[in-house]
């Protein structure tokens, strides 16, 4: 019944993101080798916003639901060692709206986790570090901080 | 009379038998002092059956009040039950039987609906080779899509064929939008569209959005 829930929601959600997403974002279900789509993990990119250090960087993000979706928010994880302060070490994001105790409620969309994300990438929260790499820089060196946004998004070029 | 007179007979017959049976025990001891015991019983009862056939229809009854009436409740009230369970089973087949009709009728729909689309798909299909066949066909029946163009400023609606190549797509965007398509990247679920493709071959749906990027370098 969960699973139901879950799928039925994810086939909703992946329905509407087809006909209508934010400009660069990219969000789609993960397609195994013999074609068959698992709704529970989506593989997506997110854009730097324009006119920050993260433009120009086309970062790769990974979205795992469980059963228990929506009543329980997606894990989003970057690739491993991603820098920002809000990004744990194995890659998860630490954001008050995918926070079940704190901030996720049911009805927030993919789209809206992408460009929370997406906001969360120039506005770190100090308040609640989860690397120390980045939280370290962005609190005692904007400068070195500002050079090593600029330098991973090169790593994360367009796919075009 | 006869009748009244049966009527009346099993009020008193019930007070005989008592008596009656009474004496056939004494009878039955006395014949059968000899021989078993056991049999006793069995001949009591046989002969209180004997007297009851004797007296017919309403003896019955009184003999059902007297030896076999518990087993004779019994059959009838187990008949009774077996008649309203199986009536009660007899309804819930029905309603099985009835839901598997409907679980059979859906199955039929979806595929009648499948079928429908393969049957759809396939004129599109062949209508693609007669396109190839004839240069000026006539296009009437193919399927068109309705296709959303993203830029960064804004969208457009395009509504082409879903079996016609991108590339005739992507020059009505690059006209409308003043642009050499060759500056442009196409995108569909991050990846980029190959112009000899067709909407159809990408498995792409009515309304499903792609963006545009211009071309770095």
């Amino acid at each position: 019944m969960a699973s139901g829930i879950a799928r039925g929601r994810l086939a909703e959600e992946r329905k509407s993101w087809r006909k209508n997403h934010p400009h660069g974002f990219v969000a789609k279900p993960e397609t195994a080798s013999d074609g068959t789509v698992n709704l529970m993990i989506w593989h997506c990119t997110i854009p730097g916003k324009a006119g920050t250090d993260w433009e120009g960087g086309f970062f790769p993000l990974t979205l795992h639901f469980s059963e228990d979706y929506p009543s329980k928010p997606p894990k989003c994880k970057f690739p491993p060692g991603f820098f920002h302060p809000n990004v744990y070490p194995s890659g998860t994001v630490c954001l008050s709206i995918l926070n079940e105790d704190y901030g996720w409620r049911p009805a927030i969309t993919v789209k809206q986790i992408l460009v929370g994300i997406q906001d969360l990438l120039d506005t770190p929260n100090p308040a609640d570090p989860a690397q120390t790499d980045g939280y370290h820089l962005f609190i005692q060196d904007p400068a070195e901080y500002k050079k090593r946004v600029k330098s991973q998004s090169k790593l994360y070029p367009p796919i075009v | 009379m006869g009748g009244e007179g049966e009527d009346l007979e099993p009020l008193f017959d019930y007070h005989r038998v008592q008596p009656a049976n009474f004496v056939c025990i004494d009878d039955d001891d006395d014949s059968d002092v000899s021989e078993v015991p056991i049999p006793k019983k069995a001949k009591t009862s046989q002969k209180v059956a004997k007297e009851d056939e004797e007296v017919k229809v309403i003896e019955v009854a009184a003999d059902d009040d007297w030896l076999l009436p518990p087993p004779k409740v019994i059959f009838n009230k187990e008949s009774g039950e077996d008649s309203t369970i199986k009536a009660l089973r007899s309804k819930k087949m029905e309603l099985l039987s009835f839901t598997k009709n409907v679980a059979n009728v859906m199955q039929e729909v979806e595929e009648s609906a499948k079928r429908e689309v393969e049957v759809s798909l396939r004129p599109q299909l062949s209508e693609a080779d007669d396109t190839q066949a004839q240069p000026e066909p006539v296009p009437n029946d193919r399927a068109k899509i309705v296709i959303t163009i993203q830029d960064k400023k804004e969208q457009n609606k395009f509504r082409v064929y879903a079996d016609e190549k991108f590339e005739r797509l992507f020059k009505m965007y690059s006209d409308k939008a003043n642009l050499e398509p060759q500056n442009l990247v196409f995108i569909f679920d991050g990846d980029k569209i190959d112009p000899s493709t067709t909407p159809s071959s990408l498995e792409m749906e009515d309304g499903d959005m792609i963006e545009v990027h211009p071309k770095k370098r």
